[in-house]
């Protein structure tokens, strides 16, 4: 019975050993790319309906603005030192020299997006609004962190 | 009496200035970005009619606004920038031999910069017209390239101040002044002026494809 409960904890030590290493470059650059893939179709979406590009649909924007919003700091966690190679990325390597400055547009990126649902479900001034903010800081970290 | 021809006429001084600012604005609302961007791209497809009136009066306009009346030998070319080093300035009709090449250069990078702009995308939220109908690749190399080649556009217009500047304080010779009020021929010159009727349809041309071209085209898509 001891023995089962020593090997038991030590399976589970062993488990959570495992759970906190942290995921390979490739697998972290993978997980980032698929989070950012979802998160520009759901905003581009929504960016054409505040550029007039698509009629405003309120059901679908509020859809898509909460998309984003949950999407938003899934990235933030998925940029572990040395995911700067290991599969085709376009993130700089400058996002690791100038980490500080990275996370916080990357911050301001999570803020913005956080206040998209609210203004999916006002009105369409309103998300044009949440929009144009979000845009600015997605683009802001596109400039200095993301290859052309 | 017929009065004298100018030596540019209106469409090319209209076409000039409505050019400068333009690429002002486009540079501008590009690096302020967000909603501005709306108008980048307007920006955008009022220069390519600009441009495309250009190229157009540059076969059929006035003889000053002629490519065959300046696009000289590269060797004139040479030739013409060695007398300038040794200030020994002889003053052209019309754009001279160095001039000339220049025209073609900023037509050139000008037409690169808003073609490449209509296949444009940041992968935010601004697209241009036509990415919609070119590859992810190839949308990320029109990328790379409007992003360079704002910086050539922005040293060619550098080189064309400060040759602007050379003439005036170092040749003595106003190129400004011209531009605005279109200046005069020499006496005896037989240099033509172009058709403003002529200038007026091409222009209205160029306007209807680029509006087929950023409007209609991509409603198919």
């Amino acid at each position: 019975m001891r023995k089962a409960a020593i090997a038991c904890s030590l399976a589970l030590a062993s488990l959570s050993a495992v759970a906190q290493q942290p995921l390979k470059p490739e697998k972290q650059i993978e997980l980032r790319q698929s989070a950012y893939a979802l998160i520009g179709y759901n905003f581009g979406n929504i960016a054409a309906m505040a550029q007039d590009k698509q009629p405003y649909n309120k059901d679908e924007a509020t859809r898509n603005a909460d998309f984003v919003a949950m999407l938003s700091d899934v990235p933030k966690g998925f940029f572990g030192e040395g995911t700067d190679k290991g599969r085709d990325t376009k993130a700089k390597p400058e996002i690791w020299q100038k980490r500080a400055d990275f996370d916080a547009k990357m911050d301001k990126m999570i803020q913005e997006a956080k206040k998209l649902p609210a203004a999916a479900r006002a009105d369409l001034t309103a998300l044009k609004k949440a929009v144009a903010d979000t845009g600015s800081a997605c683009k802001a970290c596109h400039d200095d962190y993301r290859a052309k | 009496m017929k009065p004298p021809s100018p030596l540019w006429d209106a469409p090319i001084r209209l076409f000039h200035w409505a050019l400068v600012l333009l690429v002002i604005a486009s540079f501008v609302t590009a690096k302020v970005g967000g909603e501005w961007m709306a108008w980048h791209l307007r920006s955008g497809y009022a220069i390519l009619t600009l441009l495309l009136f250009r190229v157009v009066w540059g076969f059929v306009g006035s003889t000053t606004a002629r490519f065959s009346s300046f696009l000289k030998a590269p060797k004139a070319a040479l030739e013409y920038a060695r007398g300038l080093m040794a200030r020994q300035h002889v003053p052209s009709v019309g754009h001279n031999p160095l001039g000339g090449w220049m025209v073609l250069v900023m037509i050139l990078i000008l037409l690169v910069q808003v073609s490449t702009g209509l296949f444009a995308d940041d992968e935010v939220s601004t697209q241009g017209p036509l990415s919609i109908f070119a590859s992810a690749k190839l949308v990320s190399r029109v990328n790379q390239v409007h992003e360079v080649n704002q910086w050539i556009i922005v040293g060619a217009v550098v080189m064309h101040l400060v040759a602007i500047s050379f003439y005036q304080w170092g040749l003595r010779s106003n190129l400004l002044r011209p531009m605005f009020d279109g200046g005069a021929l020499p006496p005896g010159s037989a240099a033509r002026r172009g058709s403003t009727i002529l200038a007026a349809v091409i222009f209205v041309v160029a306007s209807s494809a680029v509006y087929w071209l950023v409007v209609i085209l991509p409603r198919s898509a």
